[in-house]
């Protein structure tokens, strides 16, 4: 997944960048340094010519996930002092939010097949067709 | 925003110039055009400028719904009867809350927080209270967008809990915005055309809750129940009294149908509307302003268990006039939703089964075979017939000053 050495070595032949995995589909240079807690923030290598459009990444959903693991033992923790304080409630109420944005989150992965994505526009299509007995 | 007719005195050197200025940080109106005509008379010709500003009002929605109550759902409903489907903008912060289509632009009140989530955690406030959120900036941004001004809107970004750099939202035709506070505030409310609220009750609420976070680990049945329950109190002082000031409310509660039944899956949902709000009629059942129950199943439509009953009628509602349509069961044939919507009367439809089209649309969403969706659907025909009531009448004015 690393390819920040790339980055230096991108004088070198074109057969290079050939290699370079389709995984990689966002058009960064990772620098094998990045900080986890803040995927978005990229870091290129000095001196890199290959200036492509930086695609801030999306939070990952695992981690949306540990958030709300974390915020429903914190909103345990602090309600189990005074179920009324203002502490208790704050914290629930960021359980529910992590939980709706969790929730967002896994809608926006289902809607991420490109074959269902065409054939919704097409149903039409011999790669689309569905046949009910 | 009126047109203005600006008669100068003096003749004008150049030929006619057609300049259509776009520069939204001076405050110019969007589609303003401003035509200059030369005379042929010599010396002291009179010229005349007209300045038409096109389509700068926008029409405002507001909606309102506590947290996992189906905005979402609503939103894609209603884009996509304006046509087209609603994302988020291109190139911009992933995380934006905002949608934009080509007709509509939906704006999440959520982006309007004054304090992150570690500084309601200090305060030891919810995000439903009002000394989390900026009504003053609210009300600037939406009433500079209703009158074709563009705006840099800040983010409220939900998965970190930080306001992030604000995007620039141009004013669209259709302003949908929705979140917990849309009518809270007065100033904003008044700048609203028409506004709706999602009236989910308790039991109901509990059942949709449990179906969207029971896949969560961590989650629990206590864990949930305890959540809304601390919610509640701020809830009820908050957002639930926004209902009074809402055109039209969908209310949903558990069925009738099914004694005892606890899971939530067959739905009564109710639609309230105000009588006598603006450019907004509503719909009726068989003879307006008298009282049906009508159950639609028997010699024509068989339905098959706990069947589909109807009821229609006036009444009042936190003191105002409002005509309600109820339904109470679950839609499993194409032709059961086909049935009910040609007994339905003034659904604001351009074509006999309009409803049923659009419903099958989305079959994919929750509430497709209920009076959720089926209401939804409706409110969503009404904001569009609303929208071109209130576009022509506009189109109707300038016609007449020119005239003039």
């Amino acid at each position: 997944m690393t390819m920040a050495t790339l980055s230096s070595l991108n004088l070198a032949t074109p057969r290079m960048t050939a290699n370079l995995p389709d995984s990689n589909k966002v058009n960064t240079v990772k620098a094998p340094y990045l900080n986890q807690n803040r995927p978005w923030k990229m870091v290129t290598h000095l001196g890199s010519r290959r200036m492509r459009a930086m695609v801030p990444v999306k939070a990952a959903p695992d981690s949306l996930s540990e958030k709300v693991e974390q915020s429903i033992k914190e909103a345990q923790e602090a309600c189990s002092n005074d179920p009324a304080s203002g502490e208790c409630v704050a914290a629930w109420d960021e359980v529910e939010e992590l939980s709706a944005a969790a929730s967002h989150a896994r809608d926006r992965m289902k809607d991420n097949d490109p074959l269902e994505n065409y054939c919704k526009d097409n149903p039409e299509t011999d790669e689309c067709k569905t046949y009910d007995n | 925003m009126a047109v203005s007719t600006v008669c100068t005195t003096q003749s004008l050197n150049s030929t006619c110039s057609i300049s259509t200025p776009e520069k939204t940080h001076l405050g110019f109106h969007q589609n303003q055009v401003v035509f200059y005509r030369r005379t042929s008379k010599r010396g002291g010709g009179s010229c005349v400028i007209t300045c038409s500003v096109g389509d700068s009002q926008t029409v405002v929605i507001g909606l309102a719904a506590d947290s996992g109550c189906g905005k979402s759902t609503f939103m894609r409903r209603l884009t996509s009867v304006f046509g087209g489907a609603a994302e988020p903008p291109k190139g911009g912060n992933p995380d934006s809350n905002t949608l934009i289509s080509d007709m509509t632009t939906v704006i999440c009140l959520d982006d309007y927080h004054s304090l992150d989530r570690t500084g309601r955690k200090e305060k030891g406030v919810t995000a439903l209270d009002p000394r989390a959120n900026d009504f003053d900036l609210m009300y600037e941004q939406v009433k500079a967008l209703k009158s074709g001004i563009a705006v840099d809107k800040p983010i409220y970004n939900h998965v970190t809990g930080l306001l992030d750099p604000p995007e620039l939202i141009k004013p669209p035709k259709i302003l949908v915005i929705e979140g917990l506070h849309p009518m809270f505030d007065e100033r904003v409310r008044d700048l609203l055309d028409f506004s709706i609220y999602l009236d989910i009750s308790n039991e109901v609420k509990f059942a949709w809750k449990i179906q969207r976070d029971m896949a969560e680990r961590g989650h629990s049945l206590e864990s949930i129940k305890a959540s809304i329950e601390s919610r509640k109190p701020d809830f009820d002082a908050y957002i639930d009294p926004q209902k009074q000031y809402a055109d039209a409310v969908i209310e949903v509660l558990p069925t009738e149908l099914i004694p005892d039944d606890n899971e939530g899956k067959v739905l009564r949902v109710r639609l309230i509307m105000k009588e006598g709000v603006r450019h907004f009629s509503p719909v009726y059942l068989f003879d307006e302003g008298s009282t049906i129950s009508w159950i639609p199943c028997g010699r024509k439509l068989t339905c098959s268990y706990p069947g589909i009953k109807f009821h229609y009628g006036p009444d009042t509602y936190f003191g105002k006039e409002v005509s309600i349509l109820e339904m109470d069961g679950q839609f499993d044939r194409l032709d059961e939703l086909i049935y009910v919507e040609s007994h339905l009367s003034k659904l604001s439809t351009k074509f006999y089964g309009e409803v049923t089209q659009q419903m099958l649309k989305h079959a994919d969403f929750p509430g497709s075979n209920n009076g959720t969706g089926l209401f939804q659907t409706i409110v969503g025909l009404k904001i569009r017939d609303l929208y071109e009531q209130i576009t022509s009448s506009k189109t109707a004015a300038p016609l007449e000053a020119t005239k003039a």
